[in-house]
């Protein structure tokens, strides 16, 4: 039965599985349960994949779906550390780390008559899905672009509002970050934040800057011309200190001063905007060159599981040459 | 009893499933009519039967950018031939990119093949508004892109080597985006940011294309 698993569920040896095969059903799926802590005990179940060619006793199971898990089950128990994945979705190539351009919150709110705070609340339900699925599905580095240099020329209302949001998630998820080992880093101009705000930001970077399982890099007051300008800056500093002679100046040493080399992957696999718009407007304009683009439809708030496993599915169906 | 009742379950659903097979038919049909209407549609336009880019309206499209990924960049004939059809749409400005350089070391062959073709760079204004079918083609590769910045970034620091001994200047006063984009321009990055981006090839990246450029771009 093991041998008959799909060659990307690794199982450790001397390990046991839990496994519930349904025998003679064509495009079959494991599904291993989500939610349960790597000691513990895993549960995989086989189910007859959606868009299969149904077979005698696959037919059964439309009827009474209760029987295929009645039906010849076989237990046998692992314990494992791989991450729980969707159905459809590989184990390999994952992207490491994925950026997103969370767009259309303002257009959700209009849609459904709401005021436009609305789809920004909305907009942070959606950010903490994303969160729990990228912990969920192994994915390591989560960058969004919450806050654009260009936005402070939107409607002072909105903008305020938008700092006391973010606030307000900095207070609110500080616990749940430090409980569920997520490290939190922001890029973008801080100093154009308010003190508070700006305080908090600090305090919580600094708070969880040992945690290991997941970084969330928050862009506010960011702009990839800005990180391109800010790292010139930096490098210019340590030329005048005599550090680093001018013409020594190279990509890489640039890249190394980007503010996105707070993480081991400042690279985005994978970028996601949503909305329908086709732009990256301004966003990680050096750490893009090589990163899939996916733009999606939907409306940010409305942009949950399915959404993000369709663009996982786009991810994992490309090439990827790095331009070779 | 039983029996019967076994024999309704399996013919209720052999008729579930005859109806999924015929639903999935019937999609999988129109699929391949709009795909088949498409391609003909396409062969139409591109023998010039059919001239429906005749009611586009492209005065939005001031600089159009195209990213042909390396090996698709070889076959000349083919990226000519896409030039010529943005001729006929009307098109004025052109940025051909590919990460190796391979388009710019074909360019004058490129440029030969094209009638009223000429390179970015050495056109002038005046030139441009007079012909409705001329084009400029601008040619660039991955050096262009962030070895370029690097470049533009030592321009601005030997300026800032030079004048830092006055105790007056600041970083943030040299180092702005004004003053990069100016350096990029001194380095012969002179080409402005491009409306539209289409790439050609496999992959759905950019590839490298002057990340400096791309902003507000469309991509496609």
């Amino acid at each position: 039965m093991i041998s008959s698993l799909s060659p990307q569920l690794l199982i450790k040896p001397n390990t046991a599985t839990t496994l519930s095969p349904i025998p003679h059903v064509q495009n079959q799926r494991f599904k291993l349960a989500s939610h349960v802590c790597p000691s513990e005990l895993l549960s995989i179940r086989k189910r007859p994949g959606s868009a299969c060619a149904a077979t005698t006793q696959h037919r059964r199971y439309l009827l009474f779906p209760a029987e295929e898990e009645e039906e010849e089950e076989r237990e046998v128990k692992f314990t494992s550390d791989a991450p729980a994945l969707a159905e459809g979705l590989q184990r390999e190539p994952m992207p490491r780390h994925v950026a997103v351009i969370m767009d259309g919150n303002r257009r959700w709110a209009h849609l459904r008559g709401l005021p436009v705070r609305s789809g920004y609340e909305a907009g942070v339900k959606s950010l903490k899905t994303l969160v729990e699925l990228c912990c969920k599905w192994g994915i390591r580095v989560l960058t969004v672009f919450a806050f654009s240099s260009d936005n402070w020329f939107r409607p002072e209302v909105e903008v305020e509002f938008l700092m006391s949001l973010l606030e307000t998630g900095v207070k609110e998820e500080t616990e749940s970050f430090i409980r569920e080992r997520i490290r939190i880093s922001v890029i973008g101009d801080t100093s154009k934040l308010p003190k508070c705000l700006e305080e908090l930001v600090i305090n919580v970077v600094e708070t969880t800057k040992n945690n290991t399982r997941f970084q969330l890099i928050v862009a506010v007051s960011y702009s990839g011309q800005y990180d391109l300008v800010q790292a010139c800056q930096r490098i210019a500093m340590k030329v005048k200190d005599g550090l680093i002679e001018p013409n020594d100046v190279s990509e890489s040493l640039i890249e190394q001063e980007l503010e996105t080399n707070c993480t081991e992957f400042p690279y985005p696999d994978l970028l996601i905007r949503t909305s329908g718009e086709l732009r990256i407007s301004n966003f990680m304009l050096w750490q893009l060159a090589y990163t899939e683009l996916f733009f999606s439809q939907s409306l940010w708030p409305d942009f949950g599981e399915a959404e993000f496993l369709e663009a996982l599915k786009s991810f994992q169906q490309r090439c990827r040459h790095y331009g070779k | 009893m039983q029996k019967v009742y076994s024999w309704a379950c399996q013919i209720g659903n052999l008729g579930l499933w005859i109806i999924w097979l015929l639903i999935h038919f019937a999609v999988d049909l129109w699929y391949f009519a709009l795909h088949i209407a498409c391609a003909i549609e396409s062969y139409l336009i591109s023998s010039g039967i059919l001239k429906r880019y005749k009611a586009l309206d492209i005065d939005k499209l001031r600089y159009l950018a195209i990213v042909i990924e390396s090996e698709e960049a070889y076959h000349i004939p083919a990226v000519i031939q896409l030039l010529q059809w943005l001729v006929d749409i009307g098109v004025k400005h052109v940025c051909l990119y590919d990460a190796e350089g391979i388009l710019k070391k074909s360019k004058e062959s490129i440029l030969g093949k094209l009638n009223n073709a000429t390179l970015f760079e050495e056109a002038g204004e005046s030139n441009l508004l007079l012909d409705h079918k001329h084009i400029t083609l601008e040619f660039a590769s991955f050096p262009d892109g962030k070895e370029a910045v690097a470049k533009a970034a030592n321009l601005l620091f030997m300026k800032y080597v030079k004048l830092g001994g006055s105790g007056k200047i600041q970083e943030e006063k040299i180092f702005t985006e004004a003053h990069m984009s100016e350096a990029l321009r001194a380095v012969g990055c002179k080409g402005p940011e491009p409306d539209l981006l289409f790439v050609y090839g496999p992959v759905r990246c950019h590839l490298g294309f002057p990340a400096w450029r791309i902003r507000y771009t469309e991509i496609v």
